[in-house]
């Protein structure tokens, strides 16, 4: 799916040259632009997110708003008007309304882009340690430049991708969180080349970094986070680099005191950038609709224009010839001529159809909907309700009431990446209630340990007094485990250990068993040190048999203090209760706890023990370092030889460890289920874990069956997988209804897989239609490119709005790409923030986003706008009916200054009103029924159809408007001034029912806006009509006393009355209709009151298929290996010197013993 | 932390405006209401509809063409253009008394005023007296801003210039004696467009305000001669030229050129024959149109209007028929209503 991979030649493009410590070289061909032109090979280290520069700025703004079809228009008219032979209204009355809107908008987009540049700016700014001349001096990340080699200290931002050449830490490892990068939480190492580590920590470093003149060539820059290529030729030797060597930018540096790198990738070369995608404009489904329509319009004036201008041209041929006082008029001009000149004045004269003022107001409603979301109390988070929601992008509001799919990130959005142990299962007894939130739960008094520091919300004292009454060996031996079985390392601070685990899980493992007493306090490579209830003990490290996703266990075996062997495993259920010993206790009553669990959707471990005997140990260990030197079947040797050590199991208990959700993270996600949203998730995490996380955040009902793998790829690959689906469903027996057979399955589909679909074009429409019918989709193991490429995806294959909610640097594509993209203002750099349209502190804010400010936007938006044009076409085209008779003339029907202040005085008020304040039900209604959201989705209050139902309206309306007065002025001693009053008050009763019909909530404010400008008309026409203006000025004050005359004739007022009522007659009749047939069920939601919506603990059936036992642990394999590398095989390689600098309470495997520590780094190798 | 230093500041009052929660109305329609409220308006459409139709009926019209199109009128011997100063009679005889006041009207059909340019053509500033646009009208008035010889026309323009001249005079015939009927021409035209609209420059005499200027080519008689009778109704003030320079909205209009107030025809016309005297001067056969006379009475919604009246029984017809309709509707298709 990501892009480059096809144009990858694996063969010949490692081309990408970078010379150490060479700043002269690389300068050269650094990359410059200007305009357009861009050369040079190397991207320096200045992030810019921004589009606009000062001499860019003019032509790509005006650019971008010439798009709109509407602005075109507009430019159109100002030059019409400006040719006085077809002008009728002075220059400046368009040009000036048309400078201000684009200004007003080429402002806005100026703003968003300083901010960007600000933003940007700060990131430039960051400090970095740059190798310049012999010593690290302090500068700024974009001062960085290919070939530099960097010092990076412990919790810093990673600032380019760089080679690995050497750390603090013993054989140049170093860990690193990526959780920006892919999302997942567990820490990641990476380790420099032998070659490089040996040679750097051997002297002074600097010296002998400044000294280090390799040449490194590998790939092309490219997005693929997982996969580095390349060499290092250093010294006359080429030593091969893969993606272990390569700390990527984004990355945070953990556990590690400094880090040394050269940089390699730099700015917007670098892998994350490169992952982040294009900057794009977005326009909404209305907006999109209403360009359309917009052409339309125009089209439709130019053709009525040019009919009556060919009408025009025949008349004086035909008529005004005859006529001497008018055929004089016409001064000689053929009749082509005249018809040419006809022609735009109608067009000029036709033009308020499509008002500018309708672009001016759309725009003001959109900035005061998106200041509602800021000043909406109920969507502030963080601390003391500091943070609002905050709409960046301000005209996709509307958008918001239309959202079809919800694409989530997983880690920082749904969970809070904070993991809790909640509950475990010892000997068949239960400790501690998942059903009440960890919160508030009691804490308990473990004043008497002096190693606890809270964070345990397992809140059971009759554990606590098991545990500490000594009577129960089953729960200490349990708790033994969680304290010995593990990758966790520790580090001490203020007296107290500090856990660093590459799992969190395993990081609450062990708190867990901090606060209860077994103390985890320090390991070496063969050693662990516990301190139980106080008591220290020293347990020998014999073997580590480490987890692997194949294998879903891990194992310890130690040598007790007092002697004896005993190897303590934990791992999946399902892995662990097969190894059980014959006729296990509590067995039964562990599997309900397992399912108990399983309900409250946490995460669970089998724990178990087993007591080895030396002489097992010793034939094992044997047969184990046997094994290791073979060459053939090793793997498999391996596989065996820990399947024999780990059997006969006792069954100690089960953990249960929550990943904590995010506030109202479940309820929200069903209530946007039952608004007919799909919710899926894209992660970079695995599987395992976002299944879990499905189930936890009610995605998936408990009963959902997974598809994926095999199956989902035999789905795709049969041409018509929906028929395929459903007739698998028939035939197997979890399905009890048929029909319900897509809505209780769900598709899991990794990164990998989503690769294939690049060869396979097809498979994107087979799986959208499969994804149709499915009620959700997760995604995991997928790169920030592919998250951007499953919007992509969707995006082709639906019509579908797209919401995408993120909150990391890995999420930054995928909300560009998205329709609309949500970042959460959470914890994590702030990049999805900068690059979202919306941010908001919670994931539950999307309630009341959605279903709330997105809906009331859409339903206001839409009917401003189906308003808006109904009143402005009907007041047009009213001309084209006058143009009959008063032979083409272009002569208008309204006083001047009615046509200027009808849209702007007359009728822009009360639609205002109606776009700020409409609301058809309450918020609270709104968020108790979310099945009204489904109007939006449907595009069910704007539309093609329904706005060509608007126009047809208006249409008719400026018949009525124009053919009902002419009946009664026709043959009539009434002159052409009444007229135009007459048809000017009809017009104007007409847009006022109107707006009352479609007005549902009546505010104050309504109620004033409506009375005022209804009443300005009766102010401003006598105004406008007064005989001291038009002695001021005659010809822009040219119906002296028609107000006077008119306004007592009560022909007028009937003749008003009448058309007016014709006129809505129509709208009048379908509003009625629609009270008649619909109004039971919009009853039923006024007055109905709801709670809140309820979450349906549904009945959970027995079986292992619900239960969910694994660890978040890394895809790959764990850490173990290296913790006890040198334990396990002291063979083959070379020795290590240990003159690195350690930190001094960084207890690390080897730094005790790093004398007879030879670390087979081939070894690890290898076995990947 | 920039945020929240940003966010903080900008914290908004917690306003029912901010938080949307403005105390609204929403009124909750039902079929109950709309239903009944659909039959009301129709039947105050069709009361409104009977009340206009019967007024409309009450008023008389007489309306007869004199264009002399047809070889049996007598005007048919003016139709010629040629013809100048030709006189022609239409004799029409009243079987009851027409009743007054009488409003006596000429009617043009097929005759464009509502013409964009014809209706250009004029200068507010001339017409409002101004001096200055006397000698140099404004070129909205061409080609009747000057005449061949360079020399101003007043007034200019050509929607003055086509001022309609066609002279009535009525007789009653009582018992072979024609017996004048008194018209009154005073007020016809609009109160603003004689006291504001139009002014003559003040000027004693008048005619010295048109020194150096032409008449319309048009004109038998210049501005200040239009009414030899009276002289204050003379210039750009006489009534005759404000109803004309009034322009009708559409093709087919009416203009009040006098009105029957005086003497024994008060009350109105009585029964009898009567005989138009017709000085035929505005020749329309050119371009097919045609010309009336219509003589009136008014009622409080003015002249004779049966369209409004029917309109409004069709509307309110239309409204009630629909109604029923909704209500067949309703009743077939109705959902029960919950409690």
């Amino acid at each position: 799916m990501t892009k480059g991979d096809t144009t990858t030649n694996p063969e010949t493009d490692i081309t990408w040259e970078v010379r150490a410590n060479n700043r002269h070289f690389h300068k050269h061909r650094q990359q410059r632009s200007f305009l357009c032109f861009r050369w040079g090979r190397y991207a320096d280290n200045v992030v810019r997110s921004f589009k606009y520069s000062p001499l860019t700025f003019l032509p790509l703004t005006l650019y971008e708003q010439f798009q709109r079809v509407a602005n075109l228009y507009f430019l159109l008219m100002v030059v019409m008007q400006c040719v006085p032979a077809i002008s009728s209204i002075p220059w400046y009355t368009t040009t000036i309304p048309l400078v201000i809107v684009l200004s007003v908008r080429g402002l806005k987009d100026l703003t968003n882009d300083l901010a960007r540049r600000r933003s940007d700016s700060q990131i430039n700014r960051r400090p970095s340690d740059v190798l310049i001349s012999q010593s690290f001096s302090p500068s700024q990340w974009k001062d960085v430049c290919v070939g530099d080699v960097l010092r990076i200290h412990k919790d810093q931002i990673i600032p380019a991708d760089l080679l690995l050449l050497c750390s603090s830490e013993p054989h140049s490892l170093c860990y690193v969180e990526t959780a920006d990068i892919d999302g997942e939480t567990n820490l990641k190492y990476r380790q420099a080349l032998d070659a490089t580590h040996t040679e750097m920590t051997s002297d002074p470093t600097e010296q002998t970094l400044a000294a280090f003149d390799g040449i490194v060539l590998c790939e092309e820059p490219n997005s693929h986070l997982y996969t580095f290529r390349g060499e290092l030729r250093w010294r006359g030797e080429r030593h091969p680099l893969d993606s272990e060597h390569i700390l990527l930018r984004g990355t945070v540096l953990r556990n590690t005191d400094t880090a040394f790198g050269m940089a390699i990738y730099t700015g917007s070369d670098s892998k994350i950038l490169r992952n982040v995608g294009r900057l794009r404009v977005k326009m909404t489904q209305i907006e999109k609709v209403l360009n359309k329509v917009v052409i339309g319009i125009v089209l439709f004036i130019l053709l009525m224009a040019l009919l009556l201008a060919v009408g025009s041209g025949v008349f004086q041929g035909r008529v005004l010839s005859q006529i001497e006082v008018l055929s004089a008029l016409t001064r000689g001009n053929s009749p082509i001529y005249t018809a040419f000149l006809t022609f735009w004045s109608y067009v000029i004269l036709l033009s308020p159809a499509m008002p500018m003022s309708l672009y001016i107001t759309f725009e003001m409603i959109h900035v005061l909907h998106s200041l509602f979301i800021g000043w909406d109390i109920e969507m502030r988070g963080g601390v003391e309700r500091s943070i609002p929601a905050q709409a960046r992008n301000t005209s996709l509001n509307e958008e918001l009431g239309q959202v079809g799919h919800l694409l989530s990130d997983k880690t920082g959005t749904l969970t809070q990446n904070r993991l809790l142990f909640r509950q475990c299962c010892i000997a068949g007894d239960i400790y501690g209630d998942a059903s009440i939130s960890a919160e508030e739960s009691q804490t308990l008094d473990l004043s008497w340990n002096p190693f606890s520091c809270g964070g345990l919300y397992l809140s059971d004292q009759r554990l606590v007094d098991k545990l500490r009454g000594q009577q129960c060996t089953q729960s200490r031996q349990f708790l033994t485990t969680l304290a010995l079985c593990h990758t966790v390392m520790t580090e001490w601070k203020n007296g107290a250990p500090v856990y660093q685990a590459a799992s969190p899980d395993e990081e609450a493992l062990v708190g867990a068993a901090r606060e209860l007493g077994w103390v985890f306090l320090s390991r070496t490579r063969d050693s662990l040190t516990v301190s139980e209830l106080g008591l220290k003990r020293h347990y020998q490290l014999l073997t580590l048999l480490d987890f692997t996703s194949q294998r879903r266990r891990m194992s310890v075996l130690v040598r007790e203090p007092e002697g004896g062997l005993k190897l303590y495993c934990k791992g999946a259920d399902i892995v662990i209760l097969e190894r059980l010993q014959k006729d296990c206790p509590h067995l039964e009553s562990t599997e309900r706890a397992l399912d108990l669990f399983a309900q409250f959707s946490l995460r669970t471990l089998c724990i178990a023990e087993r007591t080895v005997s030396e002489a097992k140990w010793e034939e094992w260990s044997k047969t184990m370092a046997q094994a290791v030197m073979t060459t053939r079947n090793r793997d498999d040797m391996l596989e065996r030889l820990h399947d024999d050590m780990e059997r006969d199991l006792k069954l100690l208990g089960v953990t249960a460890i929550e990943d904590r959700l995010q506030d109202e993270v479940p309820e929200t996600i069903s209530m946007l289920r039952q608004a007919g949203l799909k919710v899926w998730v894209l992660t970079g995490d695995k599987k395992e874990t976002v299944v879990n996380i499905g189930y936890a955040c009610r995605l998936l009902d408990p009963d959902t069956r997974l598809l994926e793998g095999d199956e989902l790829r035999q789905l795709l690959q049969s041409p018509d997988p929906e028929i395929t689906f459903s007739k698998g469903k028939e035939t197997e027996l979890w399905c009890v209804d048929r029909e319900r057979a897509g809505e209780k399955s769900a598709l899991v589909l990794t990164g990998p897989e989503l690769a294939e679909f690049d060869a396979r074009p097809e498979w994107g429409a087979r799986f959208m239609s499969l994804a149709g019918l499915c009620q959700s989709v997760l995604c995991c193991r997928v790169t920030p490119g592919q998250k951007a490429d499953v919007v992509t995806l969707v995006r082709k294959n639906t019509t579908s709005i797209i919401m995408a909610i993120g909150d990391g640097a890995n999420d930054v594509n995928m909300i560009k790409t998205a329709h609309i993209g949500v970042g959460l203002a959470g914890v994590e750099g702030g990049q999805a923030v900068q690059n979202a349209d919306y941010t908001l502190a919670k994931f539950s804010f999307l309630q009341r986003l959605l279903l709330v400010h997105g809906r009331w936007s859409y339903r206001r938006i839409a009917v401003f706008l189906r308003y808006f044009l109904y009143k402005t076409c009907s007041f047009a085209l009213v001309h084209i009916w006058f143009g009959f008779f008063n032979g083409f003339s272009a002569q208008s029907l309204y006083e001047n200054w009615f046509i200027f202040l009808y849209t702007v005085f007359y009728t822009a008020m009360p639609v205002e009103c109606l776009g700020i304040f409409e609301q058809d039900v309450s918020a609270e209604c709104s968020l108790s029924w979310p099945e009204l959201y489904k109007v939006g989705q449907r595009q069910e209050l704007f539309n093609t159809w329904l706005l060509a139902a608007t126009l047809l309206h208006a249409f008719y309306t400026s018949l009525v408007l124009f053919f009902m007065p002419l009946g009664v002025f026709y043959n009539s001693a009434l002159d052409y001034q009444t007229m135009a009053v007459t048809v000017s008050i009809a017009l104007l009763f007409s847009a006022t029912i109107e707006i009352i019909l479609l007005t549902r909530h009546w505010t104050k404010w309504s109620v004033a806006a409506m009375c005022v400008s209804f009443g300005l008309f009766f102010v401003c026409t006598p105004i406008t009509h007064s005989p001291k203006l038009f002695e001021k000025s005659p010809v822009d004050y040219y119906f002296p006393g028609v107000s006077q005359n008119a306004f007592p004739n009560p022909v007028v007022w009937f003749t008003a009355l009448l058309t007016a009522w014709t006129a809505v007659l129509p709208s009048f009749t379908i509003h009625t209709l629609n009270i008649i047939l619909t109004n039971p069920d919009k009853h039923r939601v006024h007055i109905t009151k709801h709670g809140p919506v309820e979450l349906q603990k549904s009945g959970f059936r027995r079986g292992d298929s619900h239960r969910r036992s694994s660890y978040a642990m890394s895809q790959g394999r764990g850490i173990g290996r290296l913790i006890t590398s040198g334990a396990s095989h002291r063979s083959t390689a070379p020795p290590v010197d240990r003159r690195g600098t350690l930190g001094e309470n960084v207890t690390l495997a080897g730094q005790t013993q790093s004398d007879d520590a030879p670390k087979n780094i081939t070894e690890i190798d290898s076995s990947k | 932390m920039m945020k929240e230093e940003l966010e903080t500041t900008n914290r908004p009052d917690n306003t029912a405006f901010t938080q949307q929660r403005l105390p609204a109305w929403q009124p909750m329609l039902s079929a109950g209401i709309v239903i009944p409220g659909f039959v009301l308006i129709g039947l105050a459409f069709i009361g409104i509809g009977v009340a206009l139709f019967i007024t409309s009926q009450n008023i008389t019209v007489l309306e007869k063409d004199y264009t002399g199109v047809e070889t049996t009128s007598d005007c048919y011997k003016c139709s010629n253009p040629s013809d100048k100063n030709c006189t022609c009679k239409l004799e029409f005889s009243l079987s009851n008394l027409f009743e007054g006041p009488v409003f006596f009207y000429y009617g043009l059909s097929n005759y464009f005023q509502s013409q964009r340019s014809y209706g250009a053509s004029k200068d507010e500033y001339q017409l409002s007296g101004d001096l200055d646009y006397f000698k140099t009208p404004i070129s909205a008035c061409s080609p009747y801003q000057y005449d061949a010889n360079q020399n101003p026309i007043v007034p200019c323009g050509s929607l003055a210039n086509s001022m309609f001249n066609d002279t009535f005079k009525l007789y009653q015939i009582v018992n072979g004696t024609k017996k004048l009927v008194p018209f009154d021409g005073k007020g016809i035209a609009w109160w603003t467009d004689y006291n504001i609209k139009y002014r003559n420059p003040s000027v004693t005499p008048l005619k010295n305000a048109f020194n150096g200027t032409v008449k319309p080519s048009f004109w038998s008689k210049p501005a200040y001669e239009l009414d030899t009778s009276d002289p204050s109704n003379n210039g750009f003030v006489n009534q005759d030229f404000l109803v004309w320079m009034r322009r009708a909205a559409l093709p087919d209009f009416r203009k009040l050129y006098r009105r029957i107030t005086e003497g024994d025809y008060a009350r109105g016309l009585p029964a009898g024959n009567y005989s138009l005297e017709i000085a035929y001067n505005y020749p329309v056969l050119s371009f097919g149109g045609r010309k009336k006379v219509v003589f009136s009475n008014v009622s409080w919604m003015g002249g004779k209007n049966q369209f409004l009246g029917i309109a409004y029984l069709v509307v309110g017809s239309l409204c009630v028929v629909m109604s029923m309709v909704m209500l067949i509707v309703y009743a077939k298709f109705k959902f029960p209503e919950d409690d």
